[in-house]
């Protein structure tokens, strides 16, 4: 009828483009090749959007990527940096840079969810910021922006009634985040009253899990950030064979010529972009900072946990903080010292005994790039300790959990010793 | 009065046009806007007696010579 | 209860093209099902005015029961009388919802009115024309269900397009044959797809991608930067696909509902001049405001013979509008500078158009010269909305995005 070939010519497309969407975003079949172009690529981006998908990081890991979980300091991209000497040096393992300036602890639990299976009985390497620990921890509108609903039906999927998960989800429900779906926000409470969801919500989570991650696959290596020719800049930097001795004076040299504009050590363009301007400002700006008393320990608890259950081991870092900037704004080292205690604690009591602490090393010159970030003599000293780590088999891990680091108590817990 | 609606015309617009091409879009070619919409109203009202309200007036129904001829030739 | 705001989200579009689809087979088969679109236009605005935003819901009803009486009150006088200060009274009433709501943020530091709503601009543009038209004896009966339908139309009624209320009505009670209908369909089916792309494709680029990023780099970079015109340009743009692609839903949900809600863009980056422009842009605003506020106020001082100079009532009638389009949009010092801007802006175009008119011979006019007007006013258009964004006043007065 004449009728209906009109209607078809008008609705046709649009039925058959949402049917062909449909089918192909509910369809559990992956799509895309991923190439080792963007692996690379990925790998030194920081973007936000390879940080909340999955699968980039999956197919990255699943070769001789290993996850590199930290914050700002991983885009000091300079010569010694650790994707610079991994390439230059055609190490066995190839860092994937996981954070960029505002993810914390939490970020990264969530971050971790795409990629348990790649995490399970492998290693990785961990950079803690002192500078995390503040009281409320990780602000909502930075973890909103390295957040994904993919994340968390990945992590609803598997959720179950243990205090690592309730946990999880009542510092979810406390981000605007949560409330980005209705249907989500249910099951995410459900999770943290400790209920079971139901049939129809876990039929939802796999659909949607589908979709999402479709949309991943196709959506998020569509703008990559590429870093590449810093790596090769970095690398022409470099003898061609290692040699510490070598390498410590190059880590020197750049220091110090990148570092002539002012008294504190900090690199130039650092120094012209964030300081100048307001550096006067700061002076005893901080002398009441703390990072003893924080909602991110039980936060950092939640990574922990989650890298004992996949069996994971983890090279953590303590950085330290530049010490000429320390004394200008006043931050107490008594206090950074009862932070490394507490942390120490926290990591070694529960059997996490890979720690290297370089908070002693913030008066070295040119450790630092700038304030509070590792650069050249930093990055190379870290060397020392990730390459072996990395490059020779480690003895098997042996975690032991403890809930009470999930606890306001420990949150708040106050001079920590040491025996 | 179809001569009095285009002498009324001409002397809006100042030019001869809207005489010879009676089918002429009279917005679009410029020749009127809002402003010389109002004094031929005026015009209409003084000299041929009709009386249009201002939300009376759609523009496609005045927007050529012809149209406007008819529309008064109507009213009266 | 639920709360969606109208074509946000893909569950917005989902519904209504379910509840559509009766008026739909109706239409084809030349029926309206007139109570049937009374009650899913009285589900969609629980939708959109429920829920949470059930305060707005309730400013709604009272604004809609005091705004009816008054159109039934004036038409009830009119029957027998015209006196200028009724009306003027009549007109009065009808924007005193309006007014408050739109002075109240700026006395009470940012507080919203409490009998403010969405749209309730756009609303009380149908009530003043309305009550403009019956003082013009246009409008001769008052039906409160058909005035109800007009007000009430819900794809229209958070941001436009602002309709008349004849056109409305021939609308509203005429059958359409078949032929003429699969027409309407085949064009409101390309409307919202066409929306789509500038909604939820072009203006969520440069709104929500382009923009924070730019905003940012403007405001540490400080005072007056490029990253500022870079500014200027990334919002024009996205204030046009944002708007413009509301306008296409609106209009595109109008047709398969029958009704032929007229266009509010058309292509306005393509303009020649100012004057140009605002026949392509917020058609639907501008036509209002040329209709009841300029040529009246033209009317009225040619007719009482106030001033002589047809160039100074021309003029003068600019800047009423455009200072009156300021306050409506808030009031802000940025708002009303932008009203201002744009009726300098037209008084000299005015001025360049009577100069080029009597220097025809020696103006040339060519390809080339026509894209510098389009350039020249592209180029004025989005200064103007430098202005209207309020980025300047954040830049000057408070260095920090909120």
């Amino acid at each position: 009828m004449n009728v209906f070939k009109k209607l078809f010519k008008i609705f046709g497309p649009v039925l058959i483009a949402a049917l062909l969407l449909f089918i192909f975003l509910i369809s559990p079949f992956g799509v895309k090749n991923i190439s080792q172009t963007t692996i690379q690529k990925a790998a030194l981006s920081q973007s936000p959007n390879v940080f909340k998908g999955t699968a980039v990081k999956e197919a990255a890991m699943s070769q001789n990527y290993v996850p590199f979980f930290g914050s700002s300091e991983l885009s000091r991209m300079d010569a010694l940096h650790p994707s610079v000497l991994a390439q230059k040096y055609h190490r066995d393992y190839r860092p994937f840079l996981l954070g960029s300036p505002g993810t914390q602890s939490l970020t990264h639990y969530w971050g971790m969810q795409g990629i348990r299976k790649q995490l399970t009985n492998k290693k990785a390497v961990f950079i803690i910021s002192p500078q995390w620990f503040v009281k409320k921890g990780v602000d909502p509108n930075a973890f909103s922006f390295y957040y994904s609903n993919l994340e968390t039906v990945e992590w609803l999927r598997q959720a179950g009634n243990t205090r690592m998960d309730r946990y999880a989800a009542s510092r979810l429900l406390t981000m605007p985040s949560a409330s980005s779906s209705e249907t989500l926000e249910k099951c995410i409470l459900k999770v943290a009253a400790g209920q079971q969801l139901s049939s129809t919500e876990k039929t939802y989570l796999d659909l949607k899990y589908n979709m999402l991650k479709h949309e991943d696959q196709m959506f998020s290596m569509l703008t990559l950030k590429d870093k590449r020719s810093l790596i090769e800049t970095g690398e022409k930097q470099l003898p061609d064979t290692y040699n510490t001795a070598k390498l410590n004076k190059i880590a020197e040299n750049l220091g110090k010529a990148n570092t002539t504009n002012n008294r504190f050590n900090v690199d130039n363009n650092f120094w012209n972009k964030r300081l100048k301007k307001s550096y006067q400002k700061l002076r005893n700006e901080q002398s009441n900072f703390s990072y003893i008393k924080s909602v991110e320990y039980s936060d950092f608890e939640l990574v922990l946990n989650q890298f004992a259950k996949q069996n994971t081991n983890v090279l953590f870092i303590i950085p330290p903080i530049n010490q000429k900037w320390a004394d200008y704004t006043g931050l107490s080292m008594n206090m950074i010292h009862q932070f490394n205690r507490k942390i120490k604690y926290q990591l070694n009591s529960q059997g996490f005994n890979n720690v290297v602490d370089l908070s002693d090393d913030g008066s070295s010159p040119y450790f630092m790039q700038d304030t509070i970030h590792l650069g050249w003599k930093g990055w190379l000293k870290v060397d020392q300790y990730v390459n072996p780590f990395l490059s020779k088999k480690q003895k098997a891990p042996n975690y032991k959990i403890n809930n009470y680091f999930y606890t306001k108590n420990w949150q708040q817990k106050e001079n920590i010793s040491l025996d | 009065m179809k001569d009095q609606v285009i002498e009324i015309l001409q002397n809006l617009t100042g030019s001869d046009e809207v005489g010879k091409d009676l089918d002429v879009n009279l917005f679009e070619s410029g020749l009127l806007d809002s402003m010389g919409t109002v004094q031929l109203l005026l015009e209409l009202q003084s000299q041929c007696g009709i009386d249009v309200p201002v939300s009376e007036f759609e523009r496609s129904e005045w927007d050529t010579p012809n149209k406007i001829i008819a529309k008064v030739e109507n009213m009266q | 209860m639920p709360n969606i705001q109208p074509y946000q989200n893909p569950t917005y579009f989902l519904i209504l093209g379910v509840a559509l689809l009766p008026i739909m087979i109706g239409m084809l088969f030349g029926k309206k099902l007139h109570w049937y679109q009374t009650l899913i236009s009285f589900a969609f605005l629980v939708l959109t005015f429920g829920g949470v935003k059930w305060e707005q819901g309730i400013a709604l009803i009272g604004y809609i029961v005091f705004e009816v009486c008054l159109i039934g009150l004036y038409h009830l006088y009119r029957k027998k009388k015209n006196a200028t200060w009724v009306f003027c009274s009549a007109v009065i009433l009808a924007i005193i919802p309006l007014v408050i709501v739109k002075v109240t943020p700026a006395f009470e530091n940012g507080q919203v009115a409490l009998i403010g709503f969405l749209g309730i601009s756009y609303l009380t543009f149908k009530v003043v024309q309305m009550i403009m038209e019956i003082r013009d004896g246009i409008i001769k009966e008052f039906k409160p269900w058909l005035v109800l339908q007009f007000l009430l139309f819900f794809p229209t009624i958070s941001s436009g397009p602002i309709d008349r209320y004849r056109r409305f009505v021939k609308d509203y009670n005429k059958i359409v044959t078949r032929d003429k209908y699969l027409n309407l369909l085949d064009k409101a089916v390309w409307y919202i797809f066409l929306g789509f792309l500038y909604k939820f494709i072009l203006a969520y680029y440069f709104g929500s991608r382009l923009q924070p990023m730019v905003a940012q780099l403007a405001l540490s970079h400080g005072g007056m930067s490029w990253w500022v015109v870079a500014y200027t340009y990334v919002y024009s743009m996205h204030l046009f696909f944002d708007f413009a692609g509301y306008s296409l839903f609106a209009v595109g949900i109008s047709y398969i509902m029958g009704i032929e809600t007229p266009m509010n863009f058309n292509r306005p980056f393509k303009a020649h001049n100012i004057k140009d422009f605002w026949n392509r842009w917020h058609m639907t605003l501008s036509f209002w405001f040329r209709d009841y506020i300029y040529m009246r106020l033209v009317f009225f001082i040619m007719k009482n013979k106030l001033i002589k100079s047809r160039i100074t009532i021309a003029n003068l009638g600019y800047l009423t509008l455009f200072l009156i389009m300021g306050f409506w949009h808030g009031v802000t010092w940025y708002y009303i500078v932008y009203g201002l801007f744009h009726a300098c802006a037209i008084i000299l175009c005015d001025a360049w158009l009577r100069f080029k008119k009597k220097h025809q011979a020696r103006i040339p006019s060519n390809k080339f010269t026509e894209g510098l007007a389009i350039f020249i006013t592209f180029n004025t258009v989005c200064f103007s909305f430098l202005i209207f964004s309020g980025f300047l006043n954040v830049l000057f007065f408070h260095g920090t995005l909120n």
